[in-house]
């Protein structure tokens, strides 16, 4: 479905990522963990088109992305929930989800699934003519997700969706993650958390400055020597 | 009145951009291009005998907004890469571009501008331009309110707010950024060719820095996040003068007072914008906050 063939990306002189190779396809969640600045939310970000790769090729069923700007990347079925979750904070609840239909025409369906998300999100229901603002940080995430899901995506990005979360709000968000995956949304994982993200994925890459260094099946890398030593402490 | 309605939609015009983040003050600019427009078709290129027929402002007004909207994209799409105050100074360096331009060309009148534009109506004051001004500031407020409710007004809500955000859901920036510019810039232009029938006289000192920074006033005291606020700030504003004025001539004021009331109006002025900002930094007129429910502890 997605897939990166020797992806290189530069920030000035400086190289986020070099020579990456990446492959999803239909069905998988597939995960990239890796230390803070290794590349990763640069690679989620060359996907969906906010930073402009150096090098490589970025294929999405069949379509050449690095010929798209990101609103077209969208209109393509790829979301992406970026880190730091970017809702909107002074508009509530409800307006930042109907945004998240922003590619969409047809009302009567997108009423339906903010409804749905409502049902996924039970939280989100109580506050939904709240301040997306207002919200606690496991809140806004959750927001982030259902705001992305709201495009109906075939293929799913996601940014650090445990980052600055108490553990047991974690714990709840890979949950829905793996809800997600079993209702068939395909899912690429941008996590820190090594171990609970090789735990919800089905097969994993290990980024090591801006190189990938491992790939694998999910329970493959989590018996990895290397992995348990560099990730899992 | 009529000087109040069109500061109104003056101000309007910078509040479009200012919907989707984008700080232009490149509204005089347009409104002086505007009045040109309007003062050379009506004096030299149109002759009528008797009063000047409306249709005929109108089709100005028209033209002049639509040529506006035109220039405004062509400048807009490189300009709008420039990112908050640097999009400010660019859209200065327009104004004087305009400025200077209309005094040097030939066919703008240069400094003594062009005189004598016909009038539709015979009493001196004007006051029958409402009939054209307040139709067209209540047609511009209901198109930005409609505007503010419909999908176009949640993407420029969304790049206002995060251009980020508004990137991962879909939403071109730059189309929408250019899109806000240009309809500020074709209200700037219509407002323009009105007002160069209703002074009688237009000249390159219609479009100054100075006026930028009077629209920008209005907008920030009346209030930037609600089309409401503009239209409030630019009526109290413009009014201010003439109410000081009035004031001072009551007399029985000690000298000073009057003095001040009358000849300081740009003390007071000053005055009131520092005071508004440090009291209604939002503007005089707030946004609305949506209702928060009690939430039930669980």
């Amino acid at each position: 479905m997605l897939e990166i063939k020797n992806l290189t990306v530069n920030y000035g002189g400086v190289v986020a990522l070099n020579q990456a190779n990446l492959e999803v396809r239909a069905g998988e969640i597939v995960t990239l963990i890796g230390a803070n600045g290794a590349g990763k939310s640069t690679l989620l970000r060359a996907v969906s088109r906010i930073v402009t790769a150096r090098g490589g090729q970025l294929t999405y069923d069949g379509h050449d992305l690095n010929r798209l700007r990101p609103d077209e990347v969208v209109h393509m079925g790829v979301a992406h929930v970026p880190e730091g979750r970017r809702v909107l904070a002074r508009q509530t609840v409800q307006d930042n989800l109907a945004l998240g239909a922003y590619v969409r025409s047809d009302t009567r369906a997108i009423a339906a699934d903010m409804q749905r998300q409502f049902e996924v999100f039970p939280r989100l229901a109580e506050r939904r003519n709240q301040l997306a603002g207002l919200l606690s940080g496991g809140e806004q995430q959750m927001l982030a997700i259902a705001r992305a899901l709201m495009s109906r995506p075939k293929l799913l990005l996601l940014d650090e969706p445990s980052l600055g979360l108490a553990p047991l709000i974690v714990k709840d968000i890979f949950r829905i993650i793996g809800e997600l995956h079993r209702q068939g949304v395909t899912i690429l994982l941008v996590e820190q958390n090594a171990r609970l993200a090789l735990e919800t994925a089905d097969r994993g890459y290990v980024l090591e400055a801006g190189e990938i260094v491992l790939s694998g099946p999910a329970s493959d890398l989590i018996e990895d020597a290397r992995v348990q030593q560099a990730y899992l402490g | 009145m009529v000087a109040m309605v069109l500061a109104a939609t003056l101000a309007l015009s910078l509040y479009l951009p200012l919907m989707s983040g984008q700080l232009s003050l490149a509204t005089p600019g347009f409104y002086a291009i505007g009045g040109y427009v309007a003062a050379i078709l009506s004096t030299k290129v149109i002759h009528v005998t008797g009063p000047y027929p409306i249709p005929l402002i109108l089709g100005e007004m028209i033209l002049a907004g639509a040529g506006c909207g035109v220039l405004a994209v062509l400048i807009g799409v490189p300009a709008l890469r420039l990112r908050g105050v640097y999009l400010a100074l660019a859209t200065i360096a327009f104004v004087e571009i305009v400025r200077v331009l209309s005094l040097t060309v030939e066919f703008t009148g240069g400094a003594i501008g062009i005189f004598n534009i016909p009038q539709p109506f015979v009493t001196a004051n004007g006051i029958e331009y409402l009939l054209i001004a307040l139709p067209m500031l209540i047609c511009a407020a209901l198109f930005v309110y409609r505007l503010e409710r419909i999908g176009v007004g949640r993407a420029l809500v969304a790049i206002r707010e995060d251009e980020l955000a508004a990137d991962a859901v879909g939403i071109n920036p730059t189309r929408y950024k250019v899109l806000s510019f240009a309809m500020g810039a074709m209200l700037a232009g219509a407002v323009g060719a009105l007002s160069a029938h209703f002074l009688n006289t237009w000249n390159a000192r219609q479009g100054t820095f100075d006026a930028s920074i009077a629209v920008l006033a209005f907008v920030l005291i009346g209030g930037s996040r609600s089309f409401v606020g503009p239209i409030v700030g630019a009526m109290v504003l413009t009014a201010l003068p003439e109410g000081l004025r009035a004031v001072a001539g009551i007399g029985e004021l000690p000298v000073w007072l009057a003095t001040l009331l009358r000849d300081g109006r740009v003390i007071i002025y000053g005055l009131l914008i520092v005071i508004c900002t440090l009291n209604f930094p939002q503007g005089l007129i707030a946004p609305r906050q949506p209702v928060r429910k009690a939430v039930k502890s669980s």
